[in-house]
């Protein structure tokens, strides 16, 4: 019996400490879904698809330097012209 | 000359040899009690902690399933030692001083035989059932998660405005990365962040997709295990052959034979077919739970394909 006490202490006692030990790269924290816009930092303009996701549809201003290449959402045709 | 006839009196290491063997025995069913102890008490506390672990990776479980883990093959370990240490040290120093005339010398291989058994039959049988049994603990109805995913969407679909306009924008599939969604009313790019479940979708979606079909894949093993089985049929019974001298039996025994083998070839042909059955059904449930991926999978499920047939030539 008390041998059995010993044990199950032990179980739990590593459970414990299992508990309190801090994760490595921390806590992970749920986020909600949310939807978001970028406006244009040159004429203010919400973003806006005309020829291409990369450019602001009004004022041209570069949103991103970077080519778009295939993705599952965006494709190679969203870069601007 | 060798001492052919002679009467040998029992050496006097019989007594060691019996006492080294009784004591081995113990000592394993020692340490299996122990096993049993710790595994009975750590299985439902992992079945628990696998239930109520909020961790999105179920980390606090992992660790306290790692922690066993360690203390079995601390077990295991124990086991190993005291085999070299006290039973082949013992075989050794005696079987070098007897004759391989001598009466004896059964006695002394038998003790090693009979200690190897117990150690590497039943031993380390105990240990990779708790191991397996642990492992079980890990097995987790996929989906439950997936319906979870799945709710989750259908309640808040329409629950997105425009962040421009504010007008309403229709979710229109599950998204599991961000991306943009066009306002239908005044057409501003939105960015959709989906929660943190909602992304966990591309990480279960193959698991699922297996578990689903776990069943084909069963079949698929125990197909090998026929062959091997109609393998083993097929050997006694030729071995069995072997003093035959009444001829009808040994037709009789021939023909039964080629039956074997002809169930055997048939087994090893359609195993394989069996195997791409189950390749492509799982990866047809996976492109279900994830259809954006569809695209990549299928050049996945092609490398997959040619890797296994590869492997049958």
């Amino acid at each position: 019996m008390s041998e059995e006490k010993k044990l199950l202490s032990f179980v739990e006692k590593m459970k414990l400490k299992a508990q309190q030990q801090k994760n490595y790269g921390g806590e992970i924290t749920a986020t909600e879904a949310k939807m978001a816009t970028c406006t244009c930092p040159n004429c203010g303009a919400g973003r806006a698809k005309q020829d291409g996701l990369t450019n602001c549809a009004y004022c041209g201003h570069a949103f991103v330097d970077v080519k778009l290449t295939d993705g599952l959402h965006i494709k190679k045709e969203d870069n601007s012209k | 000359m060798f001492g052919f006839g002679k009467k040998e009196t029992a050496p006097d290491w019989l007594a060691t040899v019996q006492e080294t063997e009784q004591r081995w025995f113990t000592f394993l069913d020692k340490l299996e009690a122990r096993m049993a102890e710790l595994c009975e008490a750590a299985i439902p506390e992992l079945q628990q902690m696998m239930a109520t672990d909020d961790d999105q990776f179920k980390r606090t479980y992992l660790k306290v399933k790692a922690g066993i883990n360690g203390q079995l093959e601390n077990i295991r370990q124990k086991a190993y030692d005291a085999y070299d240490e006290k039973i082949l040290s013992v075989y050794r120093n005696i079987s070098d001083g007897v004759s391989a005339f001598s009466p004896y010398h059964d006695v002394i291989s038998d003790f090693r035989d009979r200690c190897s058994d117990r150690y590497h039959q039943q031993f380390d049988q105990t240990y990779n059932t708790w191991w397996d049994k642990i492992a079980q603990t890990e097995q987790e109805d996929l989906e439950i998660k997936y319906n979870a995913i799945l709710a989750d969407y259908k309640a808040t679909k329409n629950d997105f405005h425009c962040s421009q306009c504010g007008g309403n924008i229709t979710i229109e599939k599950i998204y599991f990365i961000t991306t943009h969604l066009a306002c239908p009313h005044c057409n501003t790019q939105n960015t959709f962040e989906p929660c943190t479940q909602a992304r966990s979708l591309e990480h279960i979606a193959r698991s699922l997709a297996e578990q689903r079909t776990a069943h084909l894949l069963q079949a698929y093993n125990d197909e090998l295990s026929r062959e091997r089985d109609l393998y083993h049929q097929r050997h006694i019974l030729h071995l069995s052959m072997i003093h035959d001298k009444i001829k009808d039996v040994i037709t009789q025994k021939k023909q039964h034979e080629a039956e074997l083998e002809n169930k055997r070839q048939a087994s090893i042909k359609s195993a394989p077919q069996l195997y791409e059955i189950y390749l492509r059904e799982m990866f047809n449930e996976w492109n279900k739970i994830v259809p954006d991926i569809a695209e990549h999978n299928e050049r996945f499920y092609q490398s997959q394909l040619k890797q296994f047939r590869a492997t049958y030539q």
